[in-house]
């Protein structure tokens, strides 16, 4: 039920939610939306041969690993099953599909970006983050959730993003 | 207005044909027109519903991730690129706006309840199109879109205009191809109609009307023809007897005449003298009417001849004047002129005829003492001898009629005897003569005239 409502606020619900005046649950649950959206739009190649598809938070007490979970429960990122991992050890960056550097992360952002294999995507919400190599980056533009993209960065990792998701990225270098 | 009834079938015709391409075409053009903007129509909400398409497929990810400006970047593109559609929106699966645009002042675009998904709806001149967002099998929002039907108040004004523009150029050429046609039907009537009136004017019932259709005014007019070929064959046949009846009578007839005239002059018993000389006056009577249908029978048949020599018609007149007095001692006949021997060239015999026959025809329409008066006038070519009378007159509508063949006026009393022959006889002779017989209205009575050339001998000669 939570989920549902979630996904009904975080999907459907488009009448200008102004990020500021929700609390910090709100933020989260937008952003784990956004993650699963933006997954949506990505062209995932050959990389993944696994059966899952495994979205690594890093930072293990951010807000958005719980709404992560509920969408995980019952939905699937390119046919496989969403599994949310939290990241304590930089080894296992490796394995991920999606690394969502949250706010809390204890990790340098260079010993991230240096451990990433190809076909990972990087998601950050801290402010530059994009322009300093994530694929995408979280910011708040006039009270509302927008994201950078970093092309350049998504192109070496070897991933491709849909135009229909660039249209509504602000794009960094 | 003139009704249907009074026209003339040339009309008839020509509104008939007129009429009825008119209606044709104005039925072909509705249906011309209703298939257009149906076709219109159509075409309008197949267009409007793939970009309401392609608009759906591209908002997906704007409501995924709410951004109302992208969207709203969105509908203004598409304002630019199709300026017909005034009205577009993008509802959320709850049906809240995401982003629209609409003319200044006017609502919010709000899809009737009872709209489906994927519907279109006609207003007078606009077209509402709704159609849904769906992103992996999940129905998230819903485009809605009004667009002008600008082109149909065009596309009808101009179907109107060709229409009528087509079908006055049309009634034209219908009215010049009627025109054509019924002519081909109404002249060979009008011809017939002609024919006839000809025909009962004259008399001359012999000549057939040729016609070279093959309808039922073909055979109206072999109708005609044949009742034509009837009537003359009647005709003849009418004259043929008259010619022998007369003849036949004429014999025995001058054998009576012979006879009474020797009693007449052998009686001498007053009382019986006096039946004798009434029988003589009816033989004499009676040889006037048979030679009458004579004269008819030979004009009819061509062989009335004039035996032409110069004499003096001043002295002929006289003559005339003096017999017709002798035999209608009520009436004076007076000459009224100062003419002395007028020379004429023609048939004496004849023209005295002729004299005879108007005094006769003044002094039995003029019952009672009346005056009779002649006048001889002359000129450098003609002589006209007007004979007048104070009588009971001719009306006016049968003065065309009075020198016909049987002719009687209409006022004739039973008592007034004759068969209506001698005034035909008298205009067949003045035209052999080359000269004018001709009737004057006058107040009271009548005045006969006859006018004949005069000619020398040489010019006679020439002649």
């Amino acid at each position: 039920m939570i989920l549902k409502k979630l996904l009904f606020i975080v999907l459907l619900s488009c009448t200008g939610i102004h990020v500021s005046a929700q609390d910090a649950t709100q933020e989260a649950n937008l952003k784990a939306a956004f993650i699963y959206n933006i997954a949506k739009y990505i062209d995932w190649g050959g990389y993944n041969n696994r059966n899952e598809f495994i979205i690594g938070v890093v930072g293990n007490s951010s807000k958005v690993i719980i709404p992560l979970q509920e969408i995980a429960k019952n939905r699937t990122i390119a046919n496989k099953r969403i599994v949310i991992v939290t990241i304590d050890n930089l080894a296992q960056i490796k394995d991920c599909d999606i690394v969502f550097i949250s706010k809390e992360s204890p990790f340098s952002l260079s010993s991230i970006l240096s451990r990433l294999a190809p076909g990972e995507l990087t998601i950050s919400e801290s402010k530059g983050y994009a322009s300093r190599g994530t694929d995408f980056n979280f910011v708040i533009v006039d009270q509302r959730l927008k994201f950078e993209a970093n092309l350049k960065a998504i192109s070496s990792s070897g991933l491709k993003a849909g135009s229909q998701l660039l249209k509504l990225a602000i794009i960094t270098d | 207005m003139l009704s249907f009834k009074n026209m003339s079938i040339r009309k008839k015709l020509i509104l008939m044909q007129v009429f009825t391409s008119v209606l044709v075409l104005v039925i072909m053009f509705l249906i011309f027109i209703i298939t257009d903007v149906k076709a219109y129509k159509q075409r309008k909400v197949d267009s409007t519903m793939s970009i309401a398409q392609v608009l759906g497929t591209n908002s997906i990810s704007v409501i995924q991730f709410q951004d109302p400006q992208a969207a709203m970047e969105m509908l203004n593109q598409l304002h630019s690129v199709s300026p017909s559609i005034i009205q577009a929106a993008i509802l959320n699966s709850k049906g809240e706006v995401v982003a629209q645009y609409a003319p200044e002042g006017s609502k919010p675009i709000k899809p009737p309840a009872n709209m489906r998904d994927s519907a279109h709806r006609f207003t007078d001149s606009t077209l509402m199109v709704t159609y849904p967002i769906i992103s992996a099998n999940e129905n998230i929002g819903k485009i809605i879109l009004v667009s002008k039907l600008v082109e149909l108040k065009k596309t009808l004004r101009d179907n109107y205009r060709f229409a009528i523009i087509l079908i006055l150029v049309a009634v034209g050429f219908t009215f010049i191809v009627a025109n054509v046609i019924q002519g081909y039907i109404s002249k060979r009537l009008l011809l017939l109609v002609n024919t006839m009136k000809k025909v009962h004017k004259t008399g001359n019932y012999s000549t057939p009307l040729i016609d070279e259709g093959n309808d039922e005014i073909t055979t109206l007019i072999n109708v005609y023809n044949g009742m034509m070929e009837q009537i003359s064959e009647n005709v003849k046949k009418k004259d043929e007897f008259i010619g022998i009846a007369s003849h036949e009578l004429k014999t025995p007839l001058t054998t009576i005449k012979g006879y009474v005239e020797m009693l007449q002059m052998m009686e001498e018993d007053p009382a019986k003298k006096q039946f004798v000389d009434s029988a003589f006056k009816n033989v004499l009577k009676l040889e006037d009417l048979v030679k009458d249908l004579l004269d008819v029978s030979k004009i009819e048949s061509g062989q009335l001849q004039l035996e032409m020599a110069e004499f003096d018609i001043s002295q002929l007149v006289d003559e005339t004047i003096a017999s017709a007095q002798e035999t209608s001692a009520n009436h004076q006949i007076k000459r009224n002129d100062e003419l002395k021997e007028v020379m004429i060239y023609g048939d004496r015999k004849r023209i005295e005829q002729v004299m005879i026959n108007l005094l006769s025809n003044a002094v039995k329409y003029s019952p009672g003492e009346k005056e009779v008066i002649v006048t001889l006038e002359k000129n450098q070519h003609d002589l006209t001898v007007r004979v007048r009378d104070f009588g009971l007159g001719i009306p006016e509508e049968e003065h065309e009629y009075i020198f016909d063949r049987f002719y009687r006026t209409k006022g004739s009393s039973v008592h007034i005897s004759g068969f209506g022959l001698g005034l035909y006889i008298c205009r067949d002779i003045i035209k052999r003569h080359g000269g004018k017989i001709w009737i004057d209205s006058m107040d009271k009575g009548t005045r006969f005239n006859f006018s004949l050339p005069i000619l020398t001998k040489t010019q006679q000669a020439e002649k």
